[in-house]
Formats: structure tokens, C-alpha cells, sequence
């Protein structure tokens, strides 16, 4: 180490330090609690369990769906949202990020009153289409697609707006259509946004509980997902919570740290 | 082939207004600076941007007529572009970047790789196939985009600012290449810039763009000798001579010589018509290395400045201010000594 960094370090404020600290050791005493209670021994039967492996199934199932819907729609708003003036615009992106600040059993709320089979829009999907949504699978997709389609959207449009519209040009001036520029110009530039942006959707979806449990209901197999899940064994059995919990949190982790290493790649190939 | 543009496009308070042709296997520079409107001109051109008024056409079809409401997107005009800052897509090596515009034209993957290989060979970089943009020098990575633009084969050959991206050092090395280069396309080519030395070794023909509007055009030793504003002569008014060095001596294509301080070899120099010295007699005791007697061409009073031609074992012009002009008296035909020191005379080698 060089003197002048000693020289910075020694520099920190004690306060500063002091302050910091105490922050990392909020952020690690829960998850020190959870694991110093984990029942280590009995950890793969917990996950043995019938119940369990269904839950976790169906959170698999239900946030990549979720994921993809928010792909298949959000993208092309984030499109929107960067690339079109229009009046309004402004509000527009107020309304579709919304439910990211929203406490969700209000957004579970909001869907029910206008998805649900009596709901404003409801009762035609139910009447013209027969489809029903709350207490099915698919109101748990809506639940989870409600509440992480913006985390796509706000980071897919950042990136839309940073990318040199140069290179698109260019690409059009050597035979690119619209379609063909976005996807091998555009697409690879903002690859590290669509990455990150999905992953923190797919996290969010995954770890869904209010909208879910309001609007779609906790039935096994059906709509508890591993939240849910998570928070009715605590009554029940509370080693089975505590094991659900940690997959949840190794899944997390993993995932950070991935999308750390995926980001900062990206970026830097962005950057050369 | 032929290019015939008449293009008014108003941006805010800034509105474009040209006549343009460039004919078959001709390369025409547009000389201008900053904010004359170039960027503009290339964006109407290329199809980036619509044109208010007027018409584009190559060989007669037409690209952009808004009065017939014709307009032919950027991808579907037969016109290549080289960007000012070449925009090589980093994702891609050189070899996918030369392939991309026949990709997008539809050619198959093995047949656009052969293709792109062969391109890159011609321009000497056979081995930087894989190599992405950021491994490439400023001039390796010019002649990729050279090559991504002409691969599809264009009528015509946009160039924005060709050299502006370079440092002063690569900047000549690339300027010969690129001349070598541009050399083998036979189509049209018109190249935008800002450096009349770029327009003196890379054009045939130049239109200088002032504010919006074309000042003047015509062949580069017409302009040069000729210009017609104060603006124009400022710009690109100047001595052109083409020659070879040997001990210190450029002897020109007409066999005049002249003193220079350069290294031997083929040059074009640039001798700035304000370096010139005329005098009624011959100074023995000046330090000008380079005095030639001869006698007084036309006269073209440019405000406060006279433009004075010079015919002696050299033709020059001289710019000299109207005051010296009358308090010399210079009338056409008188005879006059024209002096230069060596070290005023700018050389590039060719």
C-alpha cells in the first residue's frame, strides 16, 4: 500500500466510520439471527417435504413468467418512454412505476376492485372470455407482473436514453431496417440494463407477497408461492420457515453477486 | 452516375440551403466551418434527415422530393457513409462491422464473411479480422469503417470529417492512404470538412459552405486562385504548389524552384498568399530565401485587402493590403520582385 493511500484512509472520519458501521451491522445481525437458528441437520428433509417443493415450484414457475411478460411489455414501453416525445409523457411514466413505491397489499387491493370477477374490468374477462383471475395461477403472474414490470422499465429506459443514437444511424446508412438496428445495434448495447433490469424484476416477482396474497389468495399448489409460504410455516413450523427463508436468501444472494459481476462487465465493454 | 441535390431543410434558426451535383468517379469536397451546415447536408443526404424542400436524386431516381412526397429511408438509398468518428460497433470485430451492411441486406453469413475478408485484405488489414474496435489505431479503424460503407457496394460515398478524428502525427500517413484508397472506388465521392488541406489532397472539385449556403465551387485551383469573397479567401485562398524536395530545394511540376526547409521526397506545399513580399526592387539584405522578379497579374480588391497575382518563374498570388497596393501604385503588368522566407512555406508530403 502507498503512503498517500494510508494517508486517505487515516483521513475517515470517526463519526463517518463510526456511523457506517453500525449500518453493515443492521444489514448483517438478521441474517446472523436466521442462520444461527437454522437447523442444519434437518435441512434437506425440510426440503424434502411435499409442501415445500411445491411452493417452491410454483415461485419458479410464476416469477418467470412474470419475467418474461415484463420483457414482452415492458421494453417496448421503456422504448416509449425514451425514444418518443409525447405530452404527458411525464405522467405516463409516473402511472407505470407506480406500483414500485406502492405498498403492495394496495396494489393487490387495486387489482382485486379491477381484475377480480367483480371488478370494473373483471367481470367482462370473466363474462366474454371466462377468465378468472383472482385465487388462479395467473392472478399470481398479474400480482407479480404488477409489481416488477417497472424495475425493467426504469432501467431499460435509463440505458435507452445513454445510447449514442449514432451508431443506430450508422447502421441504418449500411441497409438496417428499424427492426434489424434495434436488434444488433441497440439490443447489445443495452444488454447490461435488460440483464439488470430483469433480474431485479424476476427478484421482485419472486419475493411477492402482499399483491399476491391480497389479489390471487394462498392456496397450496395453487397461489402460496415460497413467500407465503414462508410466513404461514412461522405459525405452524417454524424450522420449515427458517429453512425457506434461507433459499430465499442464498437465491438473492446469488443473484447479486451475479448481476455484480454481469453489470460491471457489460459496463465496462459499453465504455471501451 | 450522378448525384443531383437541391436541399433546403431549416433546423430552428439555422436553415440549409444548397445546390449540389457530383458526377461519375468524381470526388467532391464541401468545404466549410463549424456550424456552416455540413452535419446537415450529409444527414439529408444519408436519409437521417428529411429535406423541407427540393429534391435528391441519383441517376435520376429519386431519394427525396417532399413536393412529390417521395422520401427513400436510409437503408434503402445507395449511399455509404463514413462517420467522423468512423462508429465501429464495439460489440463486433472488424470483420462482423465490414460484414454488418451486407447482413442487413439480406446476403448470407458465409458469403458476407468472405466478402468483409476480402475487403479488409484490400486495405491491408487481413489480420485484424478478429480484432475488436478498441484494439485498432485511429487509421486501422478508418479504413474498417471505409470498408463496412463500401462493401455494399454505394453509388455514392459520404465522408464526414475523414481525418478530424486523427492526432496531427497519423493524420498525414491516413490522408495518403485514404487518397490511395478512394482512388480504387470508382463511384461518386463527397467528402465534408473543415480543413482545406483535406479537400486540397483528397477532392477534385470543392464547394465552399458558408452559413447555409454554398460560397463557391469549382475545381480546387480555380477556388484557390480565384476566390470570390473575403470569406472564401480566407478560407482556402491560397498558393498550392506540387513538387519534389532534394537539398533543400522543392523543384515543381513546372521546374520552378524554391527554397524550403523540409525533408526530401514528393510534397504538395501551401504558401499563404499574406507571407508574400512585393517590392519594386530586388533587397540583397533581406533574409527571404526565395526572391523572384516577374510581373503583376490581375488585381482583385477584397476590402482592405488586394489580391495580387504574380507571374515570374513561379505564378503566385500575393494578398497585400490596399494600402500598400496604392502606396506602390501596382497596375497590371508592372514589374515586381516577390520575396519568401523558406520557413513560411507549409509542405505535406504526398
Amino acid at each position: 500500500m502507498s503512503s498517500r493511500q494510508r494517508g486517505r484512509r487515516s483521513a475517515l472520519p470517526a463519526p463517518v466510520l463510526v456511523l457506517a458501521l453500525i449500518a453493515v451491522a443492521f444489514f448483517a445481525l438478521p441474517f446472523v439471527g436466521l442462520l444461527w437458528r437454522a437447523p442444519w441437520g434437518s435441512m434437506l428433509d425440510v426440503l424434502g417435504q411435499e409442501s415445500v417443493r411445491t411452493a417452491l415450484w410454483l415461485s419458479l414457475r410464476t416469477s418467470i413468467a412474470a419475467t418474461f411478460l415484463a420483457f414482452v411489455f415492458g421494453v417496448p414501453l421503456a422504448w416509449l418512454l425514451a425514444r418518443v416525445p409525447f405530452p404527458g409523457s411525464s405522467a405516463v411514466r409516473a402511472l407505470c412505476t407506480l406500483s414500485m413505491v406502492l405498498p403492495p397489499v394496495v396494489a393487490g387491493v387495486a387489482l382485486f376492485f379491477s381484475f377480480g370477477r367483480r371488478g370494473l374490468f373483471g367481470q367482462y374477462l370473466d363474462r366474454w372470455f371466462d377468465v378468472q383471475l383472482p385465487f388462479t395461477t395467473w392472478g399470481v403472474v398479474v400480482a407479480q407482473t404488477f409489481v416488477s414490470m417497472p424495475f425493467l422499465v426504469i432501467t431499460v429506459e435509463a440505458a435507452l436514453r445513454q445510447v449514442d443514437r449514432r451508431y443506430e444511424d450508422a447502421a441504418r446508412t449500411l441497409g438496417g431496417s428499424r427492426w434489424y438496428v434495434f436488434r444488433r445495434v441497440t439490443v447489445p448495447t443495452i444488454q447490461p440494463a435488460l440483464v439488470a433490469g430483469g433480474v431485479l424484476a424476476w427478484a421482485r416477482a419472486l419475493g411477492e407477497f402482499g399483491a399476491t396474497i391480497t389479489f390471487a389468495g394462498n392456496f397450496p399448489g395453487t397461489t402460496q408461492t415460497m413467500p407465503l409460504a414462508t410466513y404461514l410455516a412461522l405459525e405452524t413450523d417454524p424450522q420449515e420457515a427458517l429453512v425457506i427463508s434461507i433459499v430465499l436468501i442464498a437465491v438473492s444472494f446469488g443473484v447479486l453477486v451475479g448481476l455484480r459481476d454481469r453489470w460491471l462487465h457489460g459496463a465496462r465493454a459499453a465504455l471501451a | 452516375m450522378s448525384l443531383e441535390a437541391s436541399i433546403a431543410v431549416r433546423r430552428g434558426d439555422f436553415d440549409l440551403d444548397v445546390v449540389l451535383d457530383v458526377d461519375a468517379g468524381e470526388v467532391l469536397a464541401v468545404l466549410g466551418p463549424n456550424g456552416a451546415g455540413k452535419s446537415t447536408l450529409l444527414g439529408a443526404l444519408s436519409g437521417l434527415l428529411a429535406i423541407d424542400s427540393g429534391s435528391i436524386r441519383i441517376d435520376g431516381v429519386v431519394l427525396d422530393d417532399p413536393a412529390a412526397d417521395v422520401f427513400v429511408p436510409p437503408e434503402q438509398r445507395p449511399i455509404g457513409v463514413v462517420f467522423q468518428d468512423h462508429l465501429l460497433f464495439g460489440h463486433l470485430s472488424a470483420q462482423e462491422n465490414v460484414a454488418f451492411g451486407l447482413r442487413a441486406r439480406g446476403v448470407g453469413k458465409a458469403e458476407a464473411r468472405t466478402i468483409a475478408a476480402a475487403w479488409l485484405e484490400r486495405m491491408g488489414l487481413e489480420s485484424f479480422g478478429s480484432s475488436r474496435p478498441t484494439e485498432l489505431s485511429g487509421g486501422q479503424s478508418q479504413r474498417v469503417a471505409l470498408a463496412r460503407a463500401l462493401a455494399t457496394d454505394p453509388a455514392l460515398l459520404l465522408l464526414d470529417e475523414p481525418l478530424a478524428a486523427l492526432d496531427v502525427r497519423t493524420r498525414q500517413e491516413v490522408r495518403r492512404s485514404l487518397r490511395d484508397h478512394l482512388a480504387t472506388f470508382s463511384g461518386m465521392r463527397l467528402l465534408v470538412t473543415h480543413d482545406p488541406v483535406d479537400a486540397y489532397a483528397l477532392a477534385d472539385r470543392v464547394a465552399i459552405l458558408e452559413d447555409g449556403r454554398i460560397a463557391q465551387t469549382g475545381t480546387i485551383a480555380e477556388v484557390t486562385a480565384h476566390p470570390r469573397s473575403r470569406y472564401v479567401a480566407e478560407l482556402v485562398g491560397t498558393n498550392l504548389v506540387r513538387g519534389v524536395v532534394a537539398d533543400g530545394v522543392l523543384v515543381t511540376d513546372t521546374g520552378a524552384r524554391i527554397a524550403v526547409a523540409t525533408d526530401p521526397g514528393p510534397v504538395f506545399a501551401v504558401i499563404r498568399p499574406q507571407a508574400i513580399t512585393l517590392s519594386l526592387s530586388p533587397d540583397p539584405a533581406s533574409s527571404a530565401r526565395n526572391a523572384w522578379p516577374g510581373v503583376v497579374g490581375d488585381i482583385d480588391r477584397l476590402g482592405d485587402r488586394a489580391r495580387v497575382g504574380f507571374d515570374g518563374e513561379l505564378a503566385l498570388v500575393a494578398e497585400i493590403t490596399t494600402a500598400s497596393l496604392d502606396a506602390l501604385q501596382l497596375r497590371p503588368g508592372d514589374r515586381v520582385h516577390a520575396s519568401l522566407k523558406a520557413t513560411d512555406i507549409t509542405t505535406y508530403p504526398v
